[in-house]
């Protein structure tokens, strides 16, 4: 019976982290570059929308993913241009862009699905690998996940590696540790920042067409929840480390399941407390952090070449 | 055939002439120097070369094609690089990623860079550890980090952008014999720098340039280093006095007069009395520990007295920073007690210190001093706003009138008191600084904290012209410098700091290089 609930815990932790992971490791890196997307949550929402929209349409799935990830990438585009181009503010550009996303989606879904809006939409089954399976406790965990969870995973390594050891991820750190010196060193600092914030963009995509697509199997007003938010958490907590910022993802994914564990375990605990949970524990990890991690130096810095 | 032949260059900004028909042939194989006081033209000339900016007329020619650069990037495939002022090294990434840094294939072979290094290291003796942080290194290592990154491509020419500036002197040396060393392997340096010293021991050849122009360019082989001072200033040496001599690293002038023009140098002792019997400054075993808990200043006891000025030698990073920070009151001593004309300033902000009649010419001039974006006006009167207010209206006309006098009666240049401190020259922004520290009322005890670093020969004649007024009629001065020769020239006594204790005192009349060097390298004064 525990064994069971633990199973179901773990599993929905991990499914909650994905969408997390994937915003989160994107937004990592583009704030290695230097650029700041709060707009993240927005390119979320915007991805989710549309992934349900096209799966919907098309009755694919992957089509769905694909779509969203456009319409993301599509908004981190802009976003780039506004905040690397016309070196706009962003933290500005980013809450703009969050209001929009959320006007947009919630008038489209009611234009759109407002009739229909309880007929599942297409969505990816689960992988469901024996091998994985037969792991004692997070064994049928790991296993009944969609093939989008396991690319999460993947993408972090992309990532890592990356950052660790092509010539594009040392730009990226230069660019957002000091982009003069990268300038001078030869980085075209503007095509290095927008590949960031593409970059973010598209994960972000990954992320919110998990959810309505891989996770949910339909759409909802608002369904990111903040998730996006959490995301740029993640990544301050977790010290702008791939690894970490994961780690940091895992948490706040685990701490939303508690919210189906601590009812199942017929804990006396209010449900509304729980669904606090991930924010508290996002607030009190970047009290704890402040002065502690170094952020990349030029973080929303934009950058202009002088004398 | 010259490797770079520059004929007639001319460069406008606005309706300021930057250079005025520049007409100047480098060798292959020779170090010239540029001399000349900031503002000269030296770095628009080496801006030309490395394609920062184009001329307004003239050509150049490298190797007897010509030469257009449209940016950095073009120079340096053509064979020319450049050592800025301000290095370009990424602070917290590693020397190999930023000796591979917009070079790097695809993927990293952080390998390739390190035999690189080692043929480097080999040829010219520049060591440096590929893997430890740009943050973790000296000045001068990251210095020759700079070089090696512009020797990697093996180029024709180096620029180098006053890069003694902020060097010690053993570095110093180290960098002039690099200089000697590319020379021997056919490379052509130039050398921008305003100190005369270091052009005796390097240059082939030296351009003195005034105002835009070229005033001589004259082969070094028995030349007389006098008149290269008369060009490039303007005026005689003579007259200028022994600070001037120093700044321009000429050493035997400096010796020659140590402290001249001191009221009090007859007899040692000041002549202005000591109004409250009281020093103007006493510290008493101060201790400061950093945040790391590792002890920076260990139990320093000094006292400066009214119409003294107190010089600290020392190697950059033995304490003398910190001791900055706790006079201005940035930082609070572990322990130790500080006293300003008998006065216990122990815990107090740096507001109550300030109104105890401590000035603060602070080290770090664009981050602590003033703030750039604000106006000249604004900067003299920051910590007095409210002198100016009326109802809690700022009176703007009255306070322009008051920023025009200072500026006049401490030459502070601009154009108008209403202009950005950003738009000011490095020595206008030192004078603006000196001038509100030194109109303070009270005013018992002034720090000086390397009071003119990166400055020109002119604004450091003007700098300690103000500290050595301001001691003769009864200020209480505490310098820190870098520049030992500066220290020697101006101050009544010298206290050496090592490792947070001071560890010797100098007064004026027995300085000598060689007892204050062997004591800023821990060996005790016998």
């Amino acid at each position: 019976m525990i064994d069971e609930q633990m199973a179901v815990f773990i599993g929905s932790g991990l499914r909650l982290a994905v969408p997390i992971i994937f915003a989160a490791t994107g937004e990592m890196l583009s704030e290695r570059a230097g650029v700041l997307n709060l707009s993240l949550d927005g390119m979320m929402l915007m991805s989710a929308f549309a992934a349900a929209l096209a799966s919907w349409v098309t009755g694919s799935p992957l089509i769905g993913v694909l779509v969203g990830v456009l319409v993301a990438t599509s908004v981190a585009a802009v976003q780039a241009f506004l905040s690397v181009t016309l070196r706009a503010n962003q933290l500005v550009v980013g809450i703009g862009f969050n209001i929009l996303a959320l006007g947009a989606t919630t008038f489209l879904y009611r234009e759109i699905f407002g009739p229909l809006s309880r007929d599942p939409i297409p969505g990816f089954a689960q992988l469901n690998l024996p091998w994985l399976a037969s792991i004692p406790v997070i064994g049928p965990a790991l296993s009944n996940q969609t093939g989008l969870a396991y690319v999460s995973i993947i993408m972090v390594v992309v990532t890592w590696l990356l950052l660790k050891y092509t010539s594009f991820g040392l730009a990226v750190r230069a660019v957002g540790e000091d982009p003069r010196a990268a300038d001078k060193a030869g980085i075209n600092v503007a095509r290095t920042r927008y590949l960031g914030v593409l970059y973010a963009g598209a994960l972000a995509g990954l992320g919110g067409a998990f959810m309505s697509v891989a996770d949910s199997n339909t759409f909802t007003e608002n369904m990111t929840k903040g998730a996006g938010y959490l995301a740029i958490t993640a990544v301050i907590f977790g010290g702008w480390n791939p690894w970490y910022t994961l780690g940091a993802c895992l948490l706040f994914g685990f701490a939303t399941a508690l919210q189906f564990l601590v009812p199942a375990l017929q804990l006396d605990v209010p449900v509304a407390l729980l669904l606090l949970l991930p924010y508290l524990l996002a607030l009190i990890a970047i009290a704890g952090l402040v002065g502690k991690s170094r952020q990349p130096a030029a973080l929303t810095l934009p950058f202009e070449r002088g004398g | 055939m010259a490797l770079l032949e520059l004929s007639g260059l001319t460069k406008r900004f606005g309706s300021f002439t930057a250079l005025d028909n520049i007409s100047l042939g480098i060798e292959r194989g020779e170090v010239h120097c540029l001399l000349g006081e900031n503002g000269a033209g030296k770095s628009t000339l080496c801006n030309l070369i490395f394609g920062v900016h184009k001329p307004d007329a003239g050509t150049m020619q490298l190797g007897g094609t010509p030469l257009h650069p449209r940016g950095p990037a073009e120079a340096i495939e053509r064979g020319i690089v450049m050592v800025h002022q301000h290095f370009s090294l990424v602070p917290n990434m590693s020397v190999a990623e930023n000796l591979m840094l917009g070079r790097a294939k695809a993927v990293l072979k952080p390998q390739d860079i390190i035999v690189r290094m080692g043929q480097l290291a080999a040829e010219y003796g520049l060591q440096v550890d590929p893997n430890v942080l740009i943050e973790d290194l000296s000045v001068g290592e990251r210095q020759r980090v700079e070089i090696i990154k512009c020797l990697l491509g093996d180029p024709q020419l180096l620029v180098l952008d006053e890069p003694t500036a902020v060097l010690q002197p053993d570095e110093i040396d180290a960098l002039l014999d690099i200089c000697r060393q590319l020379t021997v392997r056919g490379k052509s340096v130039i050398l921008v720098t305003h100190k005369l010293g270091e052009i005796g021991r390097v240059a082939d050849r030296t351009t003195v340039l005034r105002q835009g122009k070229i005033i001589e360019t004259v082969a070094m082989e028995g030349a007389d280093i006098r008149s290269l001072v008369r060009s490039m200033v303007g005026r005689d040496v003579q007259s200028a006095g022994s600070v001037l001599a120093a700044t321009v690293d000429m050493e035997e002038e400096a010796a020659a007069h140590p402290a001249a023009g001191h009221a009090s140098d007859a007899n040692g002792a000041p002549l202005v009395p000591e109004a409250t019997g009281q020093a103007a400054l006493r510290l008493s075993d101060l201790v400061y520990r950093d945040a790391d808990g590792v002890i920076k200043l260990d139990g320093v006891n000094l006292s400066v007295n009214p119409g003294e000025i107190v010089g600290v030698a020392g190697v950059e990073g033995n304490g003398q920073t910190e001791l900055g920070w706790i006079l201005a009151g940035l930082a609070s001593p572990a322990s130790g007690s500080i006293f300003v004309g008998g006065r216990n300033l122990d815990g107090c902000t740096p507001q109550q210190i300030t109104e105890a009649g401590v000035g603060i010419v602070p080290e770090d001039r664009h981050a602590v001093a003033c703030i750039k974006e604000l106006s000249l006006a604004e900067n003299l009167f920051l910590g007095s706003i409210n002198k100016f207010s009326r109802f809690g209206l700022l009176d703007k006309s009255a306070r322009r009138k008051a920023a025009e006098t200072m500026m006049r009666e401490f030459d502070v240049r601009a154009s108008s008191s209403d202009v950005p401190m950003s738009g000011l020259s490095g020595g206008n922004q030192q004078k603006a600084v000196l001038a509100r520290e030194l109109s303070l009322d009270p005013l018992l005890f002034l720090l000086a904290a390397q009071p003119t670093r990166g400055l020109d020969v002119g604004a450091i004649e003007a700098v300690y012209g103000r500290i050595r007024a301001a001691r003769d009629t009864g200020l209480g001065v505490l310098l820190i410098s870098s520049e030992l020769e500066e220290l020697m020239a101006v101050s009544d006594r010298i206290v050496v700091i090592y490792r947070g204790k001071l560890v010797g005192e100098l007064k004026a009349g027995s300085f000598s290089r060689e007892a204050i060097g062997s004591m800023m390298s821990g060996h005790e004064h016998v």
